[in-house]
């Protein structure tokens, strides 16, 4: 419960907080805290240096880009905000479906999406839903922005695209099109729970994106899947046709909630479930 | 420009008090409350995040007071438990009802769960079961098995307001 | 939906407070945050405590050195085990050999034996501090193998944690009453089970342990705040081992945050805090952190069953059964072997069967120490007698309805003495299972399946049970060590009338959220006459109030019994003695003078009464040239039941007092593509005799049952194979949050105990009804997709998947056979 030593600091702008980062060895950005207060309480890491990011407004916004192509959402938006979003209630609804299931109201009230992405847990809800719906994230250093894939953004647990002395900034969404559909659903420890396996799947004109959580450490796109559905065939059968062997391909970890060969028959299960009900979506 | 600190003098409005404390950056927001202010109704009941017997309102919303720094609060308004009934020892529809329908044993979870559902009341004042277990999902309760705990909160609810 | 529907069966007694559902004077004070719980009590130049834990499950202790800690400013100084093996003595031992041999001691001793255990104690200025100073303590360990398994405890290459005990095992012994050959002889059937577990957990109470312990260096006597649930428990293991006599360990709790049996073995911890407040010269606070408590604090105890056989008629009737219990302790024996008798006080269950044979046998493994847990002992033997009922019933085709009404005790047969001569007091078990049945809409059930198979749900019925045996014979402790010299039991209570007419009432307990002050209070409200709310009952256990006794503490279901006789014993006399002062003032007959509305008045002459407050000013402040014999208006009792020792060649006697029941019903639905399973209905009726507040017990029962669908769902202390706990926090020890919890009914009757002054029973523990009924539904809705049986306790989403995949091991664990 108790803290080491730490030296702490509220930079006023992105770039007080980028040099910050960049000058100080051990230094970490300070979002939500909903994880890494408590990390640090358990010791099992102690930064030398906080940079609170809470007074960072611009990180706070949830927008449209120029040209109404992507939701933009804040690396310091909340989950409550996204849930009470009208934007994201209009352009990916999704995103706050899921946010509603995140752990319990007091986190998602402090907990937030860079912070959820940037720790990658594998059994978070944000890393395989944002693989899935083909997001991308805006990075910032002291020699300006980059932006990545999803993809490219999960490098390991507690492992991103974020080096030292960055900020990841902003997490663009495309917008939601006519016939798509998203889904997301696993099986979870207790309601709104840890999630024991996860699977996010996004159908659309061009054919359906599927990531799987919990099974490695870092959402895994089911490409065989997606491939064998190419042709828009969302039937049941189809869909578990193209379900089978996804598990085979999977090595997920063996846990006291679950062995690696529940988790992949849960990967099968999840990623059916998640595509017929986006599918069913799509259809409107 | 904000150079780091290992502690730092702090302003915070804990119900409705302006406070001035010079804190350690290391201290957590319960330890704060409990140690240095004296106010021991907001509780620890994990070193997780889990049990929610630390929560407490910032900035009108329920936050676990655990996974908080002391320092982060600087600037805000915190309600804490003691907060709810005040000076006036008048208690609030909703720590009457808690107490009318036994939705407490031990007491420790109290507090916690009274912020909880002290925030949901103020967003939804007439809220449905439903909408009372949404609620109270980050708060443990090893007692009661919550059943008259969210009935409590939905006849605060139906009885007018928090 | 949450439904809370009761079944309101009996009368209320109208215009006394016993019977009603007053509020809880318990509940201004903690809906205000103005409780007062362990943490919140604070001492002018305290020192916080921090214990370094073994990171190890077995390992021999090399050189520890303080020095880098003690250098750290602001740090007080440590405690090593070293210092306790010179300072105390072991703690006294329970068991009779082997496990008497023991040695526990309040730090670790030569060797850990468990992850968590306390090896060092460091005290600092402030918490933060404290811990770092911990982090500087060098310990050497040389690791050892470590025993995890039970099973395998008794292998000739077993690592051994005691070497003095020459083995593992900690106590055996056989237990049989009736004649299992001849009932094996008369069964048509004999169903075989070759292996049951129970599963490890325990209640985990929302507030950890914890302690703020003073030192008197003028009279040597140290006070001890505290919220242990036991402390004349703790007295007597922490006396002897500090070499002090009692009177110089004032043991005093307020609010406690929930217990639920884990909070009594916590003395070794007190022992270091007391130790340290000496040696420091300062009061010491200690509070155990969430992840140190599900470490090392209290674990219920794991159990199986072996080689189970079940006689059985060819009309259902069950004649006996024979098995082999392993109950693996944990590392030291902190209650136990004490859970190798308890269970034996609910041996029958509630079924009729005379002719029983349980060999137990408990070892010690590189676990957590386990002790009581809600239910302890009798939830995991009930679990057995459940499983076997609905294994048989399942294996034999009998309908699990049928087969308990045929075989349960009947209300007629009440008092029902058991095969090993324990009495079961009241009740109607097919009436309470009817109520439960009905509740949870029974009569629908096979159109709910087959509504259900239309979604592709797999629906299933369960029952379970929950004796509730309450108010313990100490004296079955002989059964396992005929040399222990506890018997019987008792609790007291004083309740006094003061100057101004104010009622006070002092008790022994340690309430954690039963509302004892209420239930006193409308106790003594209807003897001496006055209004609830004019009863002041102190707040917890203060070992000054000259109000406890050997047993005192609040545990095992028995306050309704032991706590509220003490408290009428106690109100019979102040009220005999209120009236003596009065016929004295009135010059008439005692037997004249009625106590009402905080008078004390002559019968049918309401204009001559005396105010409360005019007798306590007479005998408290006025009394010059009163009468020889005055009353005190100040009266102790020591409730005491009426036990004898039981017999120790037969295991037979009284084992406890009173019995409660609740009988639990519940439907589940089970996905059969992932296991997951939900419970979407749910009963527990509730037999508690006399209920003096029966919103407070039905409180109870609701917690029980919280607990019960927690640990057949969620909680479970799982290690791995070097004994690493793997669920030390609320993450993976999942207990049920609100949104987990189904629809709940409660109904209740009451059949009052003939054993006790009130016809109360001791209630409240009703552990485990929910795991029992989980596994039965289960296990019925898993009959239509391979009938598998269920074995384990503890079912997570997985091992029913595994059920559903692979039925065979399951089921290859039972056998049939006919004679
Ligand atoms: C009890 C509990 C249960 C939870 N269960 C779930 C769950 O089931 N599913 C789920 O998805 N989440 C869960 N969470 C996590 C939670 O939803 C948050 O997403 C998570 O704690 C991280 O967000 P944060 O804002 O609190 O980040 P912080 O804890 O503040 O930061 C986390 C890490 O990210 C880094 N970081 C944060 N923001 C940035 C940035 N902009 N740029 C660079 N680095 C950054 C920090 O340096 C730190 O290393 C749970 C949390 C708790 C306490
Ligand atoms: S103390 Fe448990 S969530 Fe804060
Ligand atoms: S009342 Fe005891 S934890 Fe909720």
């Amino acid at each position: 419960m108790l803290l080491r030593e730490v030296e702490y600091a509220r930079p006023a702008s992105i770039d007080e907080a980028i040099r910050l980062l960049a000058e100080h060895d051990g230094a970490r950005a300070l979002a939500g805290g909903q994880t890494l207060v408590n990390v640090m309480k358990a010791r099992a890491a102690s930064p030398d240096v906080l940079v609170d990011l809470a007074d960072l407004a611009e990180l706070r916004t949830i927008s449209f880009s120029a040209d109404q192509s992507a939701l933009e959402i804040g690396a310091m938006v909340t989950s409550s905000q996204i849930v009470g979003s009208s934007e994201v209630e209009v352009a990916r609804p999704i995103l706050a479906e899921v946010a509603s299931t995140i752990a319990d109201l007091q986190v998602r009230n402090r907990g937030t999406i860079g912070g959820n992405i940037c720790v990658n847990d594998p059994t978070n809800h944000f890393p395989p839903l944002l693989v899935a719906l083909g997001a991308s994230m805006t990075i910032q250093g002291r020699d300006g922005e980059r932006t990545v894939s999803a993809e490219e953004f999960f490098l390991g647990v507690y492992f991103t695209a974020v080096g030292e002395g960055e900020l990841l900034t902003r997490i663009s969404v495309p917008t939601r099109s006519a016939g798509t559909g998203d889904a997301m659903t696993g099986i979870t420890l207790g309601a709104h729970g840890t999630y024991i396996v996860s699977a996010a799947a996004s159908v659309g004109s061009v054919g359906v994106r599927i990531a799987i959580g919990c099974v490695s450490s870092v959402p895994e796109r089911a490409t065989a899947m997606e491939q064998q559905l190419v042709g828009g065939d969302y039937s049941d059968a189809a869909v578990k046709a193209a379900a089978a062997g996804l598990g085979a391909s999977l090595d997920p970890p063996s846990d006291v909630h679950a062995a690696a060969d529940y988790r992949r028959h849960l990967a099968e299960v999840s990623a059916v479930r998640a595509v017929l009900q986006a599918a069913e979506r799509a259809r409107g | 420009m904000s150079e780091p600190t290992t502690s730092r003098t702090v302003t915070v409005t804990i119900n409705g008090t302006m406070v001035e404390r010079e804190v350690a950056t290391s201290k957590l927001l319960v330890h704060f409350l409990r140690d240095d202010l004296d106010l021991t109704g907001t509780h620890i009941g994990c070193d997780t995040g889990n049990c929610g017997a630390c929560t407490v309102q910032v900035g009108g919303e329920a936050v676990k007071s655990c996974m908080m720094l002391a320092v982060q609060a600087d600037g805000l308004d915190v309600t804490t438990v003691e907060g709810l009934a005040g000076d006036s020892g008048v208690l609030t529809p909703l720590q009457r009802s808690f107490g009318e329908h036994h939705a407490l044993q031990c007491g420790y979870c109290t507090p916690g769960m009274l912020m909880s559902a002290t925030a949901l009341l103020e967003h939804t004042p007439h809220p449905t079961e439903d909408e009372v277990k949404v609620a109270l999902q980050g708060n443990i309760c090893r007692c009661t098995g919550y059943w008259n705990i969210v009935e409590a909160v939905v006849a605060a609810g139906k009885s007018g307001s928090a | 939906m949450t439904t809370v529907e009761t079944t309101k069966t009996a009368a209320l007694e109208k215009g006394t407070a016993k019977g009603q559902s007053v509020p809880r004077k318990e509940d201004r004070r903690l809906v205000e945050g103005q409780g007062t719980f362990v943490d919140d009590i604070k001492r002018h130049g305290m020192g916080y405590l921090h214990f370094v834990r073994s990171p190890y499950a077995h390992a021999k202790l090399g050189s520890i050195d303080v020095s880098a800690a003690l250098e750290l400013p602001g740090v007080y100084g440590t405690l090593t085990g070293d210092e306790v093996a010179i300072l105390t003595d072991p703690f006294f031992q329970i068991a009779a050999p082997p496990g008497a041999a023991v040695k526990d001691y309040a730090l670790a001793v030569g060797k850990v034996r468990y992850v968590g255990e306390p090896v060092v104690a460091v005290v600092a200025e402030t918490r933060e501090l404290a811990r770092d100073a911990a982090e500087l303590v060098e310990v050497n360990y040389e690791p050892l193998p470590v025993l995890v398994d039970a099973r395998k405890g008794q292998d000739a290459d077993a690592p051994i944690l005691h070497e003095d005990c020459e083995g593992n095992v900690s106590y055996s012994g056989v237990w049989e009453w009736g004649d299992l050959d001849a009932a094996f002889a008369e069964a048509d059937h004999v169903v075989k089970i070759s292996e049951l577990h129970f599963d490890r957990f325990n209640s985990t109470p929302l507030e950890t342990n914890g302690a703020l312990v003073e030192f008197n260096r003028g009279t040597g006597q140290w006070t001890i705040h505290t919220n242990n649930q036991f402390p004349g428990f703790a007295a007597i293991m922490m006396g002897p081992a500090m070499r002090v006599g009692l009177d110089k360990l004032r043991i005093v709790t307020q609010d406690i945050g929930g217990g639920f049996g884990n909070k009594i073995t916590s003395h070794p911890q007190l022992v270091v805090c007391c130790l340290l407040a000496r040696k420091l010269k300062r009061a010491i606070q200690w509070t155990e952190w969430r992840t140190d408590f599900h470490q090392s604090m209290s674990h219920g105890n794991e159990r199986w069953f072996h080689d189970t056989e079940v006689a059985v008629k060819a009309d259902g009737t069950l004649l006996g059964f024979r098995t082999k219990a392993l109950d693996d302790a944990g590392a030291y024996l902190r209650y136990e072997p004490l859970g190798g008798v308890i269970w034996a006080q609910v041996a029958p269950g509630l079924y009729r069967w005379r002719n029983i044979r349980l060999e137990f046998t408990q070892v010690m493994t590189n676990k957590a120490p386990v002790s009581p847990n809600r239910g302890y002992s009798r939830m995991q033997h009930l679990w057995l007698t459940e499983r076997i009922i609905d294994i048989v019933a399942h294996e034999l085709g009998f309908d699990p309805v049928e087969i308990r009404k045929k075989n349960y005790v009947q209300p007629e047969q009440m008092p029902y003495e058991t095969p090993n001569g324990c009495v079961y007091d009241s009740g109607d078990y097919p009436r309470a299972l009817d109520i439960a049945l009905d509740l949870v809409g029974y009569s629908g059930l096979e159109e709910r399946r087959a509504e259900a198979a239309s979604r592709g749900k797999l629906l299933g019925l369960g029952i379970g049970l929950t004796l509730d045996s309450g108010t313990n014979n100490f004296g079955q402790s002989q059964l396992i060590n005929p040399d222990l010299q506890f018997s019987g039991n008792n609790e007291v209570a004083t309740v006094k009338l003061d100057i101004f007419g104010e009622v006070v009432v002092t008790l022994g307990t340690t309430p954690q959220g039963q509302g004892h002050e209420t239930t006193a209070s409308q106790v003594v409200a209807d003897i001496i006459g006055c209004d609830v709310d004019t009863v002041h009952v102190r707040v917890g256990h203060d070992s000054y109030w000259n109000s406890h006794a050997g047993f005192s503490g609040t545990y095992a279901s028995q306050f309704a019994v032991t706590g509220l006789g003490a408290v009428k014993g106690a109100s019979d006399m102040l009220a005999v003695e209120m009236k003596k002062l009065a016929s004295m003032v009135f010059q008439c007959s005692p037997d004249d003078i009625e106590l009402a509305d905080g008078f004390a008045r002559i019968k049918g002459n309401p204009e001559a009464a005396l105010p409360f407050m005019a007798l306590g000013a007479i005998v408290n402040a006025n009394n010059a040239g009163f009468p020889e014999d005055p009353p005190t208006l100040n009266c102790r009792f020591v409730y005491r039941p009426p036990f004898d020792v039981p017999d120790k060649e037969t295991k037979k006697g009284q084992l406890t007092l009173t019995y409660a029941t609740q009988i639990h019903a519940c439907i589940v639905e089970v996905d059969p593509e992932t296991g997951v399973y939900e419970i979407v209905d749910y009963a527990a009726v509730d037999d508690c005799g006399t209920r003096i507040n029966p919103q407070i017990v039905e409180g109870q029962v609701m917690g029980a049952t919280a607990h019960a669908i927690g640990a057949a769902m969620w909680e479970t202390f799982a290690y791995d194979e070097d004994g690493n706990l793997l669920t030390p926090n609320f993450y993976d020890y999942h207990v049920p949050h609100a949104m987990d919890m189904p629809p709940l009914k409660t109904g209740s009757i009451e059949s009052p105990s003939p054993f006790t002054s009130l016809g109360t029973k001791g209630m409240g523990e009703g552990g485990g009804g929910g795991i029992h009924c989980v596994c039965a539904a289960l296990q019925d809705a898993l009959r239509a997709s391979g009938g598998a049986i269920v074995y384990d306790s503890h079912n997570p989403y997985h091992r029913v998947w595994e059920m559903l995949q692979d039925p065979g091991p399951s089921r290859a664990n039972v056998e049939v056979s006919a004679t």
